[in-house]
């Protein structure tokens, strides 16, 4: 038969990839107009693409993408300069070490999420307070990893910058933070997450726009469709962040093949 | 610049001993060892593992400090690593995140020779290493004896009066090894560094020296000092002439007494 070839040649992982995402849509719409479920509280696909054109009609989806970008991008921003540095401190210097970490491992461990309440308090509606949070959910991290990457540097590579006659004070840029590299990239592409999650703490109260605030009005106007078109920008734009970074470090990260 | 060089890398060992304390355990790792190189000497240390001949090397390169005696470098006490010494690894030893020619570079740039010049001081190690063509690889595209021939050149790119070198053709195979050895030989001809050189290979020792320092395991001490007197320039065919082979077989004797009298002792505890 003239299809057996092509049958023999078709990558059955590949078909079940591609196929994923369409039987999820097909699935979903389904379920949802079937009447198994409230199709008010559990709208098919259609309706949520049509909720997300009159969000984008409305002219507010750019504006809500831009005041959560800046958001994340500030607060990533800050949080993993002063990460780096702080941890390249503790890393390095024994007092600094004792000194902070158990500070920092008192306070890393409470959800950015219950701060909303105080950062109101102290920042008010500011953009400040939203900075923030999302800066507080992306230090800890960064702070961990850069601390354990430069005590975590071959000492051989150490050895050999000695031998090459490279002063102390050249010994940071030239050998720890390079070495460190690898470790520092693998803390920031969990902090590009966390930052997203921590958005979301941040647009709960006190704000005016942004993509999580989009999707909590809609709730409480029962425009479930637009909700749901909220999380679906919510995911699409955390996985593009993510991609672009992993793609970014690559460039960077001596340690991928 | 090979006078300068000639008169320069004088090391001493003056009853050397290093113990290190791990864990309320004494480990002495070299006792009572003296030994004069002079400048422009081919010195091998030989010895079995664990026989403190890398912790001696260790020690002239300034990474650990005599626990009793004293070592010099042309009449200075050591005390820390310095770009007069150059070392070269047994493996992995190139910074993985530069270039084969930013490797290089890197000795003189640390000590303050301006981004042009160390490149062209790196060039021309490279080539002399033969590697002017890899010049913009990374390491890992390498194999083990470029990189070995690239920490060479890096060693060498900040002349210094000794080159020490800790086994570095150790993780090598036999052909790749014979042919460093032979281009290590030529290197050094030019050069006249003051070499210490160890390994466990009798073979590479006598083909490589002027003189084999034989050392025994726990605690590590120096056994014996072997002149190797055969004539140079040595090619690969010298390891089949009697004369080599006598002097394999003077280390042989010495080795082998040392270990059955280790053997025995061990079996006596």
């Amino acid at each position: 038969m003239w299809y057996r070839y092509w049958l023999h040649h078709i990558n059955a992982d590949r078909v079940a990839q591609v196929l994923s995402i369409p039987l999820f849509l097909l699935l979903w719409q389904w379920v949802s107009a079937s009447g198994v479920v409230s199709s008010r509280l559990f709208p098919p696909p259609t309706e949520v693409i049509s909720a997300f054109g009159r969000w984008y009609d409305s002219g507010q989806f750019w504006g809500d993408v831009q005041v959560s970008l800046t958001r994340v991008g500030i607060g990533f921003f800050f949080g993993s300069v002063i990460g780096i540095l702080v941890g390249i401190l503790t890393g390095r210097v024994r007092l600094a070490a004792n000194l902070l970490s158990p500070i920092f491992g008192l306070l890393r461990p409470i959800p950015p999420i219950a701060f909303v309440p105080l950062v109101i308090l102290w920042f008010g509606l500011s953009e400040t307070g939203k900075y923030f949070l999302v800066f507080w959910g992306v230090f800890f991290v960064v702070w961990m990893s850069a601390h354990h990457g430069v005590r975590k540097v071959d000492p051989l590579y150490i050895r050999v910058a000695q031998c090459l006659g490279t002063p102390r004070s050249k010994m940071l840029t030239n050998i720890l933070l390079p070495g460190a590299i690898p470790y520092i990239i693998v803390g920031l592409r969990t902090a590009v997450s966390i930052s997203f999650y921590t958005l979301v703490a941040a647009e709960i109260a006190g704000t005016f726009s942004g993509i999580f605030y989009r999707i909590d009005v809609s709730q409480q106007n029962m425009q479930i469709g637009q909700a749901m078109a909220g999380l679906l920008v919510l995911g699409v734009i955390s996985l593009i962040a993510d991609r672009l970074f992993y793609y970014l470090s690559r460039r960077v990260d001596w340690s991928a093949s | 610049m090979k006078e300068k060089l000639q008169t320069k890398g004088h090391i001493t060992a003056d009853s050397v001993s290093i113990v290190f304390d791990s864990v309320g355990k004494r480990n002495v790792a070299v006792d009572d060892a003296s030994v004069d190189i002079q400048p422009g000497e081919f010195v091998c240390i030989l010895g079995p593992s664990g026989c403190g001949k890398s912790t001696l090397l260790n020690a002239i390169a300034g990474f650990v400090q005599p626990t009793q005696g004293e070592l010099t470098l042309d009449g200075r006490t050591i005390k820390s690593p310095g770009p007069d010494r150059g070392m070269v690894f047994q493996q992995h030893s190139l910074l993985p995140w530069k270039t084969v020619l930013q490797n290089v570079a890197f000795g003189p740039l640390m000590n303050n020779t301006g981004q042009r010049e160390a490149d062209s001081v790196a060039r021309t190690f490279l080539n002399l290493v033969g590697l002017g063509a890899f010049e913009s690889h990374y390491p890992r595209q390498l194999s083990g004896g470029m990189q070995q021939r690239v920490g060479i050149a890096r060693a060498l790119a900040n002349y210094p009066n000794v080159l020490l070198m800790d086994e570095p053709f150790g993780a090598l195979d036999a052909q790749t090894r014979a042919i460093m050895q032979e281009n290590l030989l030529n290197i050094w001809e030019e050069f006249k560094t003051t070499v210490v050189f160890v390994t466990h290979d009798i073979d590479e020792a006598v083909f490589l020296s002027d003189r084999v320092v034989v050392m025994s395991a726990s605690p590590g001490t120096i056994i014996a000092d072997i002149k190797i007197d055969l004539p140079r320039p040595r090619d690969a065919l010298i390891v089949t002439s009697p004369e080599f082979l006598d002097l394999k077989r003077q280390c042989l004797d010495i080795i082998r007494e040392e270990t059955t009298k280790a053997f025995a002792l061990q079996n006596a505890s």
